[in-house]
């Protein structure tokens, strides 16, 4: 019941931020949409490792040696999402550069002005 | 118009293909069998109480190498959107009178106290990578914390990037050539038993892991704070 | 009684966070949005951190740290932000009286 929750939480934030990567102008609300999006993917994925009634993957006081197979957590997703956050943060610092750079150019922060790549 | 259409028609689109994932959804009951024998093996063969970092450090070791070499692009191409050329870097300096750029009392003191115990948390949680919840990269995300607190409460402190850059290569080319130890004295490249196991659970145990995640905290926070330190001004 | 008590305050921190969320979208200008974001997150904060108290209470020494380490920080980082937008010229709504910072960018740009 949990997982579903945060399931449905992970999911809800992707589209949240699929519709303000694409109703937003300004270039820098498009950036924090990308964020949104990175975010709901990380909690979504870290959601499907659950298993019922399971607890971290971690050997100490709470899980033991030799139940840790049968309580444990899946910890493949986790470990993907942990590189996956800091990824996205070194991604996020290239778009914000972007962005300067954009502005140093054409003195305004809306992607109506950049027509260049247009066809 | 066409533009707003073509949201809602796209947003909604995904929307149907989620709605069927969530309600297809159930909860396992039990691991799956890859997960099983992770679970089972990182302590056992490796000495390592935290199941995650043995993974990311040992079986799943040539992955962590690759998302290294992102951020590493991640960090050349903010420095080549946003760098200045070197004589531009160098003058600067000495047009910023002292009082115009200083931050105010209050971030100075909050830094005063902050920036020492962000310091010690980060190398709390780099050190304890296999022990408990932590590891490199989350400790180097915390140091570049530190160094973002300190670009922002003094205006006159540069961050060395000589320092930051030697440091960092030197960080990455220590991890490679533990990986290649690995694959002569142990099973296979990144093979993290080069080093003896230890005592389950101690402080300095579980091979060469600790030793790796050290290396890998450096080589993100120093990454990192030369990324924020491009976006000043 | 006493997890009767943490939920309580759990969900008056999540009212408190929602109306944090609520006061960024709805407030007029960039001033007003960080002092609704700031005050009312941190508040919101204050009380989940508290609530979960409840709920173990051999986790409270932990807990009180985590709460001190928010009080310092929060009100740091949005001061830092705040002064900064003024600094850089961003204008405020005609409703404002008071002005604390008034000669702050002519003084900068003096000595500049």
């Amino acid at each position: 019941m949990t997982s579903n929750v945060v399931l449905t939480t992970g999911l809800a934030l992707i589209l949240i931020g699929m519709w303000g990567l694409l109703t937003h102008r300004n270039i820098l609300r498009i950036i924090i949409a990308f964020s949104v999006m990175g975010t709901g993917t990380h909690i979504m994925t870290v959601a499907i490792g659950y298993v019922t009634n399971g607890t971290a993957p971690i050997i100490d006081r709470a899980l033991n040696l030799s139940e840790a197979p049968v309580r444990a957590v899946d910890p493949i997703p986790s470990a993907l999402v942990v590189t996956a956050i800091v990824i996205g943060l070194a991604v996020t610092a290239v778009m914000l550069a972007y962005a300067i750079r954009l502005y140093q150019s054409k003195k305004t922060l809306s992607i109506d002005a950049f027509t260049e790549s247009k066809w | 118009m066409m533009r707003r259409i073509f949201a809602v028609l796209s947003v909604a689109f995904f929307g149907l293909i989620f709605s069927s994932l969530a309600i297809n959804y159930t909860e396992r009951q039990s691991l799956r069998p890859l997960a099983a024998s992770y679970v089972k093996l990182v302590p056992q063969d490796l000495g390592a109480p935290n199941v995650i970092t043995g993974i990311l450090l040992t079986y799943r070791a040539f992955d962590t190498l690759g998302e290294v070499a992102v951020l590493f692009m991640a960090a050349a191409a903010v420095g080549l959107l946003l760098g200045k050329s070197g004589q531009g870097r160098r003058h600067s300096p000495s047009k910023i009178s002292d009082r115009a750029k200083s931050s105010s009392e209050i971030v100075q003191s909050g830094a005063q106290i902050l920036v020492p115990l962000i310091g010690i948390f980060a190398a709390y949680i780099i050190m304890n990578g296999h022990r408990s919840a932590g590891g490199g990269f989350q400790g180097g995300a915390v140091i570049a914390s530190s160094v973002l607190l300190l670009v922002l409460a003094s205006a006159r402190y540069q961050i060395d990037l000589e320092f930051f850059s030697v440091t960092e290569s030197a960080a990455g080319v220590f991890f490679v050539l533990t990986g290649i130890a690995g694959l002569i004295f142990a099973g296979g490249f990144l093979d993290s038993r080069v080093l003896p196991l230890g005592q389950f659970g101690a402080f300095i145990s579980a091979g060469a892991i600790p030793f790796l995640s050290v290396l890998l905290g450096i080589k993100v926070g120093c990454e990192l704070s030369v990324i924020i330190d491009r976006f000043r001004a | 009684m006493a997890e009767m008590i943490g939920s309580v305050l759990i969900l008056l921190g999540a009212i408190f966070h929602f109306s944090a969320g609520l006061g960024i979208f709805r407030m007029p200008d960039v001033y007003t949005r960080m002092q609704a974001g700031t005050k009312a997150s941190t508040l919101g904060n204050l009380l989940v951190l508290l609530g979960l108290g409840f709920f173990h209470p051999d986790w409270s020494l932990k807990l009180l740290l985590l709460i001190g380490f928010v009080l310092v920080t929060n009100p740091v980082s949005s001061h830092a932000l705040a002064r900064a937008a003024y600094l850089i010229g961003i204008p405020m709504t005609r409703e404002t009286q008071v002005d604390v910072l008034r000669g702050a960018r002519k003084r900068r740009r003096e000595t500049t």
